[in-house]
C-alpha cells in the first residue's frame, strides 16, 4: 500500500473544557481525494483547522504527519511551505485587496492569463480580477476565489472545507474536474463536504460524528451509510473506524 | 553626509515619483513643481495662471502660490520637500490662494529617507475661491529607522460652493513623532470638506491626528475619515470634530483603529451642532485584526509580520 501523505491518529482537540474531537484518525494517500461527511458540530472543521496548525485547535494528544514528518511542531506558515493548504468554510474578506492581488499570494510566479485560467475553472470572468476581496462579493463568489487560488498555489495537500456549500452553480462534473486537476501528480485533496453527490465521487470517503470517524469505506458505501443512520440521526456512535467494504 | 544640490535634486525626484504617481512630471515644461532640500529652492516651475514666490529662510522656505481664477490645472502640482540628512530641522510656511472657479490638486512629497533626528514643520494657509475646487495630498516617506518630529498644519478657508479634498498618508518607514492638525473653516454657502488620512505607526511611533471642521455654511457638508493602524508599541490619538453651525449643515467623521501587539489606540470622534437644521453623525471602532485573516493569509505560505503587512496595505489603501 503506497504510504500515507497525511497520517492523522488519535487526534484529540479540546476547546473551553469541552472534547471537540475525540480520536481522530485519517489517511490521504498521494492522488486520493478523500471525503468527509458528517452533520453540523461533527467536528469537521475543527479536524481541518488542527491538519492545518490554527493556534486554537492544538491537539492535546495524537499525531498528524505530513510525508512521514511531524506537523504538531510546525507553524500554519511552516506547513503551508511544505505544501498544505486549507480553504477555509467561510474564508475571511480583505479590504482593499483586489482579487488580482490576492491570487497573486498564491504564488510568485502567477500571470494574468493564469489568474484568468484559475477563475474560469470557478465559472468566473476576468473582470472578477479587478472586484476587491471584501464583504462585497457573495458568499458563493469568495468561496470560488478561495478554490482559485488553491488551484494557483497547486498545494500537495488541499483541505477543502465545504468548498461546494453556497456554490450553487458549480455542477459536480466541474467541481470534480477541479479537484482531480488539484491532486494531479500525486498530490491529494481532502474533502469535506455536506453534497452527497460530491462525497461519493471521492475515491474514498469517511464519516466523522461526535468528534470521531465513525466509518471509512468506499465513497458510495459511506453515502449510503449517512443518508440511512445519520438523517435524521439514529445515534448509533459504533465503536471508532467501522470498515464497510 | 555631503550632498550637492544636483544629487539631492536627482534623489529627491525620483523618490516622488516612486512614492506619489505622476512623479515623473516633475521637471517637465508643463507642469507645475517646486524642490526644496533643507532651506534651498531647488527648482520652481510655475505656468501661466500659477504663480510661486518663495523664499528661503534661515531653517525652510516660505512659498506663497497663487492659482488664478478660473485656471484649471489638469497636472498635479509637486511639492517635493526633503532632506537627505540624518538631522536638521525643516520648516515649510506656505500661503495658498486658488481663485474663484479654479481647479487645481497639490501633491506634496515629505522625503525624509535617512532622517534619525529631525522636525519637519509645515505651516499652511489654504484659501479656496468661490466655486473652486482644490485637492491637497501629502505624501511622507521615511526611513525604517529612527524619530522624525512632523508637525503639519493646515488652516483651510472655503468661500461659496468651495470644495477642499485633503488626503495625508503617512504609511512608509517610521512615523516618528506625528502631529497633525487640519482646520478647516467651511464658511461658503454649498462649500464640501472631504478630509482623509491614513497613517501606520510602528515601533513606538506616536501618532496624533485631529481634523476639525466647522460647517459655518448654509448647506456646507464634511466628511472626515482616519485609518490608523498601529503595531509594535506605537500608539495614536485620533480627534476629529465636526461642527455644524448652519443651516442644512451636513457632516459626518468616521474613525477605524487597528492595533496589533501592544500597541495602544484611542479615538475621540466629536459632533458639534449648533444649528437647529444641521446634523452631523460619527462613527469609531478600534479593533484588532481577526485571527483568521492573519491565519488565512498564512496558510497561503506568508508569515505572520507578512500577513499583517498585506492586511495593513489594503486597509490603508
Ligand atoms: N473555538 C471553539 N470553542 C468552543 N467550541 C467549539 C469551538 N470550535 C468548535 N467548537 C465546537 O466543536 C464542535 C465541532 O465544530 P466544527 O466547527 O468542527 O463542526 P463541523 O463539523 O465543521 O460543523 P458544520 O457542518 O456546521 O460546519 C461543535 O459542537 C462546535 O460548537
Ligand atoms: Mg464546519
Amino acid at each position: 500500500m503506497t504510504h500515507a501523505l497525511l497520517f492523522v491518529e488519535d487526534v484529540h482537540v479540546e476547546k473551553d473544557g469541552s472534547s471537540i474531537l475525540r480520536g481522530v484518525t485519517l489517511q490521504v494517500r498521494p492522488g486520493e481525494i478523500v471525503g468527509v461527511l458528517g452533520r453540523n458540530g461533527a467536528g469537521k472543521s475543527s479536524l481541518a483547522y488542527s491538519i492545518m496548525g490554527i493556534g486554537r485547535y492544538r491537539p492535546s494528544r495524537g499525531q498528524i504527519r505530513f510525508d512521514g514528518e511531524d506537523l504538531l511542531p510546525l507553524s500554519v506558515t511552516d506547513r503551508a511551505r511544505r505544501g498544505i493548504s486549507l480553504a477555509w468554510q467561510h474564508p475571511a474578506r480583505y479590504e482593499g485587496i483586489s482579487v488580482r492581488d490576492y491570487l497573486r499570494l498564491s504564488s510568485q510566479r502567477v500571470t494574468e492569463g493564469m489568474m484568468e485560467d484559475a477563475l474560469s475553472r470557478v465559472m468566473l470572468d476576468p473582470p472578477y480580477l479587478d472586484r476587491m476581496v471584501d464583504k462585497s462579493l457573495s458568499g458563493g463568489e469568495r468561496k470560488r476565489i478561495e478554490l482559485a487560488s488553491i488551484f494557483l498555489m497547486h498545494p500537495r495537500l488541499s483541505v477543502l472545507d465545504e468548498p461546494d456549500s453556497g456554490v450553487d452553480l458549480l455542477a459536480l462534473g466541474e467541481i470534480m474536474t477541479l479537484f482531480r486537476t488539484l491532486s494531479e501528480g500525486g498530490n491529494a485533496v481532502l474533502i469535506i463536504t455536506h453534497r452527497e453527490d460530491v462525497a461519493a465521487a471521492c475515491d474514498r470517503s469517511y464519516l466523522m460524528c461526535g468528534g470521531r470517524m465513525i466509518l471509512e469505506g468506499s465513497a458510495e458505501a459511506v453515502k449510503r451509510y449517512f443518508l440511512s443512520q445519520c438523517s435524521p440521526c439514529t445515534e448509533l456512535e459504533p465503536e471508532i473506524v467501522k470498515e464497510v467494504c | 553626509m555631503a550632498f550637492d544640490a544636483a544629487s539631492e535634486y536627482t534623489t529627491l525626484v525620483s523618490i516622488a515619483s516612486e512614492t506619489g504617481g505622476q512623479g515623473a512630471s516633475v521637471g517637465s515644461a508643463d507642469a507645475v513643481y517646486v524642490v526644496v532640500h533643507a532651506n534651498k529652492i531647488l527648482a520652481s516651475h510655475p505656468l501661466p495662471g500659477v504663480t510661486i514666490d518663495a523664499t528661503e529662510k534661515e531653517d525652510g522656505i516660505e512659498a506663497f502660490i497663487t492659482v488664478d481664477d478660473g485656471v484649471v490645472l489638469s497636472k498635479q502640482v509637486h511639492l517635493c520637500f526633503g532632506h537627505l540628512g540624518t538631522e536638521g530641522r525643516q520648516v515649510i510656511t506656505s500661503h495658498v490662494s486658488i481663485g474663484a472657479r479654479a481647479r487645481a490638486t497639490f501633491l506634496a512629497h515629505c522625503i525624509f529617507p535617512n532622517a534619525v533626528e529631525f522636525l519637519h514643520a509645515m505651516e499652511g494657509d489654504i484659501v479656496v475661491g468661490e466655486g473652486a475646487e482644490f485637492t491637497y495630498n501629502e505624501v511622507h516617506v521615511h526611513g525604517p529607522e529612527g524619530r522624525i518630529s512632523v508637525k503639519p498644519v493646515s488652516r483651510v478657508v472655503l468661500h461659496d460652493r468651495a470644495l477642499y479634498r485633503g488626503d495625508f498618508t503617512l504609511v512608509e518607514g517610521r512615523v516618528g513623532d506625528l502631529d497633525i492638525l487640519i482646520d478647516v473653516d467651511a464658511r461658503g454657502v454649498g462649500s464640501r470638506v472631504e478630509l482623509t488620512s491614513k497613517v501606520y505607526g510602528k515601533d513606538d511611533d506616536q501618532c496624533r491626528v485631529q481634523d476639525f471642521v466647522r460647517l459655518n455654511g448654509a448647506g456646507s457638508t464634511a466628511l472626515v475619515k482616519a485609518k490608523v493602524v498601529l503595531r509594535d508599541a506605537s500608539s495614536g490619538l485620533f480627534h476629529g470634530l465636526v461642527e455644524g453651525a448652519a443651516a442644512g449643515a451636513r457632516g459626518h467623521v468616521d474613525c477605524t483603529e487597528v492595533i496589533q501587539g501592544a500597541a495602544k489606540a484611542e479615538a475621540s470622534p466629536v459632533v458639534r451642532v449648533t444649528h437647529p437644521e444641521a446634523e452631523v453623525t460619527h462613527e469609531a471602532a478600534i479593533g484588532r485584526i481577526a485571527d483568521d485573516k492573519i491565519e488565512g493569509l498564512m496558510a497561503k505560505g506568508l508569515d505572520e509580520a507578512q500577513a499583517v503587512d498585506v492586511i495593513v496595505s489594503g486597509l490603508l489603501r
